[in-house]
């Protein structure tokens, strides 16, 4: 099937946004850091969170850009 | 039940005032181009015909006049913000159309287009991330400036046969209004329905043999309804979850070329025309990667086949979109948690 191939890639982009999701949701949001003990602990979670948050969202780009690396090399190159 | 024979006929309404005007406007406009000579050419076709372009402006007539009348039926202050998004893409787009712009210009002038809603407060301070959503007040509006631009440009990219933007639209729509009545309002939901309304009416023209191509005031102001919409209704990742095969494709595009440019300016095409109009992927390894040209890996195809397969395409990430409606609605409803 002609298509198959490019299911699998959607399919696959669409759980790597749901695991970014989770991570988002139940690892990076219940994150707390208390260091000063004070108002300004909530200031340095947020931008830890914010920080972590962008990361995890480059991470993702970094490893589509890999998967369209070995699908392109898996089907365009190889025909 | 008032209220919701209310909404029923507020939505027959503004779904009729999309799609009857700009059904009727088209074919004069058609006419109204053709005659003013502005046309391009269609270069898939036998004999290369002239097509008539843009086809924007009778888009931003149907949608304007169906907005303004929903807005005096409800008056929600985010029909504006949304019809200013709007309006602002089409100026972006139509600027390209009649002076080719450089590559960075699509981009860099669609952040204009997020303003109103910003301005306006149109948008919430959580972001919908399925399992539940986040607060995250200042990250959202960066997301806002750059979701407008990214959307637009994808729809945008898509269109690069007859039809597909439109009919992309039209399939990506279905998921997203159902995620706007479930996480974001029934306003926001009428809102919506002249734009799926509107693409189906010009769809009948730009389908394959197209009589009109939207160009690229057309595109983007369909990219930046669509965006505006999933912000408001509080359906970003939906939104982006049915658009996949047009995000794929414009990260493809972009991984390839390394850098922002127009389709125009890559000297290797991704795809060849072949002697009998039949499409095939380009053999030049330098040529970008591009989704058609995925879909064409295993051997030329027509371009009504190729039409066909991206709406599959489409139709595969709508059902994704649908499945994260239902995970989200029920984390939402507390029938699942983790």
């Amino acid at each position: 099937m002609r298509l198959f191939g490019l299911f699998m890639l959607i399919f696959i982009m669409w759980m790597m946004i749901m695991i970014v999701s989770y991570f988002l949701v139940f690892i990076i949001g219940p994150l707390q850091v208390n260091l000063f003990y004070n108002s300004t602990d909530r200031l340095v979670s947020s931008i830890i969170k914010a920080s972590l948050a962008i990361g995890l969202v480059v991470v993702l780009i970094l490893l589509l850009g890999i998967l369209k690396t070995k699908y392109l090399q898996k089907t365009l190159l190889r025909n | 039940m008032i209220y919701l024979l209310d909404i029923i006929i507020y939505a027959i309404i503004v779904s009729a005032v999309s799609f009857l005007s700009i059904f009727l406007i088209t074919p004069a406009f058609i006419k109204y181009l053709n005659k003013k000579g502005k046309v391009v050419v269609d270069y898939h076709k036998p004999g290369k015909p002239n097509v008539p372009r843009p086809a924007g402006p009778v888009l931003l007539i149907g949608l304007v006049i169906s907005e303004i009348t929903l807005y005096f039926l409800i008056l929600d202050v985010k029909i504006i913000s949304v019809l200013l998004t709007t309006i602002i893409a089409f100026i972006v787009g139509y600027i390209d159309d009649v002076k080719t712009m450089p590559g960075w210009f699509k981009p860099a002038a669609l952040i204009l287009a997020a303003i109103p809603i910003i301005i306006l407060g149109s948008h919430g301070d959580y972001l919908g991330l399925i399992f539940d959503s986040a607060f995250i007040p200042i990250l959202y509006i960066l997301l806002i400036l750059s979701i407008i631009p990214i959307v637009g440009n994808t729809i945008n990219s898509i269109d690069v046969f007859n039809g597909v933007a439109s009919g992309f639209i039209i399939i990506t729509m279905i998921p997203l209004l159902v995620s706007v009545i479930l996480f974001g309002s029934t306003n926001v939901f009428l809102m919506g329905l002249p734009l799926l309304f509107g693409s189906i009416a010009i769809y009948q023209y730009h389908k394959f043999p197209s009589k009109i191509f939207l160009g690229d005031s057309g595109t983007l102001l369909l990219g930046s309804m669509y965006a505006s919409l999933s912000i408001v209704g509080n359906s970003e990742i939906i939104g982006v979850i049915a658009l996949l095969p047009a995000v794929m494709n414009s990260f493809l595009f972009l991984s390839s070329v390394k850098k922002i440019v127009e389709h125009r300016q890559v000297k290797t095409r991704p795809v060849a025309v072949c002697d009998d109009f039949r499409l095939m992927a380009s053999k030049d390894s330098s040529a970008p990667a591009t989704l058609v040209r995925l879909i064409l890996a295993r051997g030329p195809l027509t371009e009504q086949e190729i039409i066909r397969r991206i709406f599959i395409l489409g139709t595969f990430s709508s059902i994704l979109a649908f499945i994260s409606i239902v995970i989200q609605y029920s984390f939402m409803m507390g029938e699942i948690s983790l």
